[in-house]
């Protein structure tokens, strides 16, 4: 569909990707996916997504070097970023911030609505 | 002791310290990913339930949405449990420095009461932040725990406090410290479990009656936060009546 928002989800646990992906799909938006931090990168690349959605312990490179990676390539400066991630302590959100995350939210203290509702406010 | 054996005992002392050294720290990292494995579960078990609660899989009959509900309320209350653990693991740790710097406690404290203001309007409850003479009063504090404090012994009050109650906070400078205090018109604590109430995952019965969903790390944890900014943290209370928290932390020089 031409104008439909679109959504990277960068989640390792297959589970949770599938929920939030079809609850995002539900709601219009048009998601992409990737399950590491090196298919994060390629995927962001490759599609320039309107907002990335980004788990932090991943397989291979992990959710901070792929925040890293992203701030570098062409395009994707300023994409809004928020780390949705199962850590969340002071230094995690910090270094989150610090390396260009948008928004830091820990899974288990959000439903999915709110999710929702945050990247509404966002982008739209 | 035979004296020629003091440098043995000396260096045994500093080996076994050094071990348990690094039992601790062996174990708060054991704490910290536990509990962040556990959040995956409990972030699925959340969204399914809401899910369901939301009538996603068709219309739930009464009986099958309440237990839902109890379902989704225990899960946020290991939710909220797992939280209080990183929280206390982490001010447990004596081997993580404290961030201390120089920062305004006015503001600070009017930016944390201004975050309640919504929930102490639902419930009914006036918040009253009695203001010092001076606009700005430093201490050398770790900001983002001394915040920690001040959520936890604001929430307490509204959480255990009636419709019509008051909150009242304040700020005194005594000497070469400060001293704040969190005082409620709320249920109290009762006499005989006072002296329990700092405990590690201790909660009073009438705490645990009007809310269901509490830790019992809360107090401990601020306790442990006070006294490693070189401060004392005591309370007042009557059953019934309500219960006022103090808490000291030393002036700038």
């Amino acid at each position: 569909m031409e104008g439909q928002k679109t959504v990277l989800i960068v989640e390792d646990d297959n589970f949770l990707r599938g929920l939030s992906a079809g609850k995002l799909s539900d709601e219009g938006y048009k998601v992409s996916t990737a399950t590491n931090g090196e298919e994060a990168i390629k995927v962001a690349t490759e599609e320039k997504p309107m907002i990335i959605l980004l788990d932090l312990l991943l397989p291979n490179i992990d959710g901070f070097t792929a925040l890293e990676s992203i701030r570098k390539v062409e395009g994707l400066e300023k994409t809004p970023v928020i780390v949705f991630s199962n850590l969340g302590e002071e230094k995690d959100i910090t270094r989150a911030k610090g390396l260009g995350a948008t928004e830091f939210m820990i899974k288990s203290n959000f439903t999915l609505d709110e999710l929702v509702e945050k990247i509404k406010s966002i982008i739209g | 002791m035979d004296e020629k054996n003091i440098p043995d005992t000396i260096e045994g002392l500093r080996k076994e310290n050094e071990e348990l050294r690094r039992l601790n720290s062996t174990k708060s990292e054991w704490i910290s990913i536990a509990a962040h494995q556990l959040r995956t579960s409990l972030s699925a078990i959340k969204w399914i339930l809401k899910m369901f609660l939301d009538g996603d899989f068709g219309k739930l009959s009464s009986e099958q949405e309440g237990f839902m509900k109890k379902a989704y309320e225990n899960n946020d209350r290991m939710v909220l449990l797992v939280n209080e653990m990183l929280s206390l693991n982490h001010t447990e740790d004596s081997s993580i420095t404290y961030t201390m710097r120089k920062e305004e406690i006015v503001s600070l404290i009017d930016e944390t009461v201004f975050d309640f203001h919504g929930e102490s309007f639902k419930k009914g409850i006036e918040m009253i932040f009695l203001k010092p003479e001076e606009n700005e009063i430093f201490i050398n504090c770790d900001k983002e725990k001394i915040r920690v404090v001040l959520q936890n012994l604001i929430e307490n009050s509204i959480k255990y406090s009636n419709k019509g109650d008051r909150v009242f906070i304040g700020l005194e400078k005594k000497g070469s410290e400060i001293e704040l205090s969190i005082k409620d018109t709320g249920i109290g604590i009762p006499k005989e479990e006072q002296p329990k109430i700092f405990e590690k995952f201790y909660r009073a019965t009438n705490a645990k009656e009007k809310e269901e969903v509490g830790s019992g790390l809360g107090l401990y944890t601020i306790k442990q936060i006070i006294e490693r900014h070189k401060g004392k943290i005591w309370f007042e209370s009557e059953s019934g009546k309500g219960t006022a928290f103090y808490f000291t932390i030393p002036l700038l020089d």
